[in-house]
């Protein structure tokens, strides 16, 4: 089965940054999802279980903290691997979002190349 | 672009869900037609091959990226569409890389800045900057060069890859670089400029730019290639950032550098400050408001004490003063003070203030000390007057007053100046009660309150002088004179008067004063320097015809301060 990657962040510009920093996992048949703010992205992991979740924190509706917490805590989705993005300076949030049950944190500005060896190491076996 | 990038937008396209498939789709059911779309390695992407016979290559930039299959020439319709698709895909896909581009520097500078904060000398710095700029831009050589104007010298601080020039080289061709760096621009070195400098012929792809703070030029840094990588402009002004933040961090660690100097001066300069002001201010003041050092302390402070407040005053002082000029009479109050000061240190005291005439010294373990201390001035009084009379000059008298009671200690002012204060009602009667032993003729004055923190008080002889009201107060006092601060003559006497003396005050206080009189006259008779037995006398001699009231206790109310 075809592995997904969900991508929520509130800004388009973030989510084109990171659809285009993953480009290379849809060659190995991953999925990109998005989302543009919190209650969407509750609804796409709740239908299509996605692998991989990259969750911005800062977000309105229902903040990455949030969302996390529903995911992990409150619908024991504890295969969903979420890494929360924080801004720098956010370091506060890193404790936190741990707490929430979320499985790693990277910080924005984001090394592309970090993320994709991260992304590719969870996604391709 | 490369093919890969443009098959991703066809994919996109073709095969991922989204409105661009819908919309293909519902053109397809409109106009009745079927289409079929194969990438170069006949993998279908869209549709069937079925009965599709005529075919047209799908290109982008001279690169084969499909064939279209269709029937009717209405699917024509769809091939367009198609192409308008994939050309906003791919533009899509175009800017996306860009701005993942720029991003990358961001971040790649975001790094530097946050790496070379860290760095507080230029070498770090200067290496750390190479092997940033080396992870974003096409460099196999880099250099780093700083300009010295001390020595007019330019240095190499650090270098990456394997340059052939030595520091020797670069002093020979100072003059040179020194005119470049002070030129402070940046540029992409031609082709043929390179093949022309020696210096630079293991190279085939030059740029540099300076090291800017504000309208300074620090230095240089200079990337090269051994390939023909073409750098560009966006290269250019990506170096030229970098080495903008670098000079940054240069500067500011210099700075930084200037800046722990200066505090190390500064702390050099408060002790010097501390050091002088320990004459001023007394250290026992400072400790005594729980601070190691005056640097310490701050508006606000304050401590409560018991103390014991001593009054010293120089008796006659404006009289002593008349016959000197202002220099003479300085030394003699810095002579006096020299004297007196030691004594109080050593009796565990400390002088919280010069008067002039005098000084206020605090005690803060009781009043023996502050007793024996008065003693004692006494007694030097007596030495430097035997020295003075050597010298023709006129004796010096003091008197000293003391009590014992609660003081607070603190530091008051504003903010530009500090000043240690005493709030205190024991400074004010230690103060009044100085001035009373003028009036009775006694060396050393003291109150109930300091007889009863005296530790030793067999070690003294006092006689008691009653009760006064001082002005402006409710309760009475009962004062004490020491004797032992008087002149030894004078203190024989007085000892061998003693229950004399206390007998006459009794037969005062029972307002039998023809009797009290007789008494204190006989006393007086035997020493007429016996001040204090004169006063009661005529006291005594005055009440005689005095209409005395009941509840009279001999409390002598005083008028004046």
């Amino acid at each position: 089965m075809n592995k997904k990657l969900l991508i929520v962040d509130d800004e388009a510009h973030i989510r084109m940054l990171i659809e285009q920093t993953l480009e290379d996992l849809e060659d190995e048949g991953v999925e990109m999802l998005f989302a543009e703010n919190g209650e969407q992205a509750l609804e796409i992991i709740q239908k299509e279980r996605p692998n991989l979740v990259f969750l911005d924190v800062m977000m309105p509706k229902m903040n990455g903290m949030e969302v996390c917490e529903r995911v992990k805590k409150k619908l024991g989705l504890s295969e969903v691997y979420i890494i929360l993005l924080t801004a720098k300076g956010q370091e506060v949030d890193r404790q936190k979002g741990l707490d929430m049950g979320a499985d790693r944190y990277m910080t924005k500005p984001f090394d592309p190349d970090e993320m994709l060896t991260i992304a590719t190491g969870i996604l391709t076996p | 672009m490369n093919l890969s990038t443009s098959t991703k937008a066809l994919k996109h396209i073709l095969q991922r869900d989204g409105a661009s498939r819908e919309l293909l789709t519902t053109l397809c059911e409109r106009l009745q037609v079927e289409f079929c779309f194969e990438d170069p390695e006949q993998k279908l992407l869209w549709g069937t091959r079925g009965g599709l016979q005529k075919t047209i290559p799908f290109e982008h930039e001279q690169v084969l990226l499909g064939t279209f299959y269709y029937q009717s020439d209405n699917a024509l319709a769809l091939l367009d569409a198609l192409k308008l698709l994939f050309q906003k895909e791919w533009e899509k896909k175009k800017i996306g890389k860009e701005v993942l581009g720029l991003y990358r520097e961001i971040n790649m500078i975001y790094d530097l800045s946050e790496l070379i904060s860290e760095k507080i000398d230029a070498e770090s710095i200067a290496r750390v900057t190479l092997q940033e700029a080396s992870q974003i831009i096409q460099m196999t050589h880099g250099l780093f060069l700083m300009y010295d104007p001390d020595q007019d010298r330019v240095n190499q601080v650090a270098q990456l890859g394997d340059n052939p020039q030595s520091q020797a080289y670069i002093d020979r061709q100072r003059d040179v670089l020194k005119e470049l760096i002070q030129r402070g621009t940046s540029a992409i070195v031609p082709a043929e400029r390179i093949a022309k400098n020696p210096a630079l012929k293991h190279l085939k792809t030059v740029m540099y730019a300076p090291l800017k703070v504000k309208h300074r030029t620090l230095g240089m840094v200079i990337l090269g290639h051994e390939e023909e990588v073409e750098y560009t402009a966006a290269d250019l002004k990506l170096l030229t950032t970098i080495s903008l933040q670098s000079a940054t961090a240069i500067e500011s660690a210099h700075l930084y550098q200037k800046g722990l100097r200066e505090v190390q001066e500064r702390e050099d300069a408060i002790r010097k400050v501390h050091d002088a002001s320990q004459k001023f201010v007394p250290s026992e003041f400072i400790k005594s408001l729980g601070k190691a050092t005056i640097t310490e302390v701050f508006l606000g402070d304050l401590v409560e004490r018991e103390v014991t407040v001593v009054f010293v005053d120089i008796r006659g002082f404006t009289t002593i003063s008349e016959g000197m000029d202002p220099r003479d009479n300085f030394l003699f109050v810095n002579g006096f003070n020299n004297r007196m000061g030691p004594i109080v240190r050593q009796n565990g005291g400390f002088i919280m203030q010069y008067l002039g005439d005098g000084f206020m010294a605090l005690f803060t373990g009781g009043s023996q000390g502050a007793l024996k201390a008065s003693v004692d001035m006494h007694q030097a009084l007596r030495d430097y007057n035997r020295e003075r009379s050597l010298k023709k000059r006129p004796p010096v008298s003091i008197g000293v007053g003391m009590q014992s009671g609660k003081l607070i200690m603190g530091i008051t002012g504003d903010d530009q100046r500090l000043d240690a204060a005493i709030i205190s009602d024991t400074v004010n009667t230690a103060a009044r009660i100085e001035g009373l032993s003028k009036h009775f003729g006694t060396s050393i004055l003291l109150t109930q309150e300091c007889m009863d923190s005296l530790t030793h008080p067999e070690d003294f002889d006092f006689r008691y002088l009653g009760q006064v009201q001082l002005k402006g107060k409710q309760k009475p006092i009962d004062l004490f004179e020491c004797i032992n601060g008087d002149q030894l003559e004078l203190q024989q006497h007085k000892l061998e008067n003693l229950a004399t003396f206390d007998h006459a005050m009794e037969l005062y206080f029972k307002k039998e004063f023809a009797m009290a009189a007789v008494t204190f006259q006989q006393i007086f008779k035997k020493n007429p320097d016996d001040y204090t037995a004169k006063l009661f006398l005529n006291r005594s001699a005055h009440l005689i015809t005095q209409e005395i009231e009941d509840n009279w206790k001999g409390v002598e109310i005083m008028t004046t301060k």
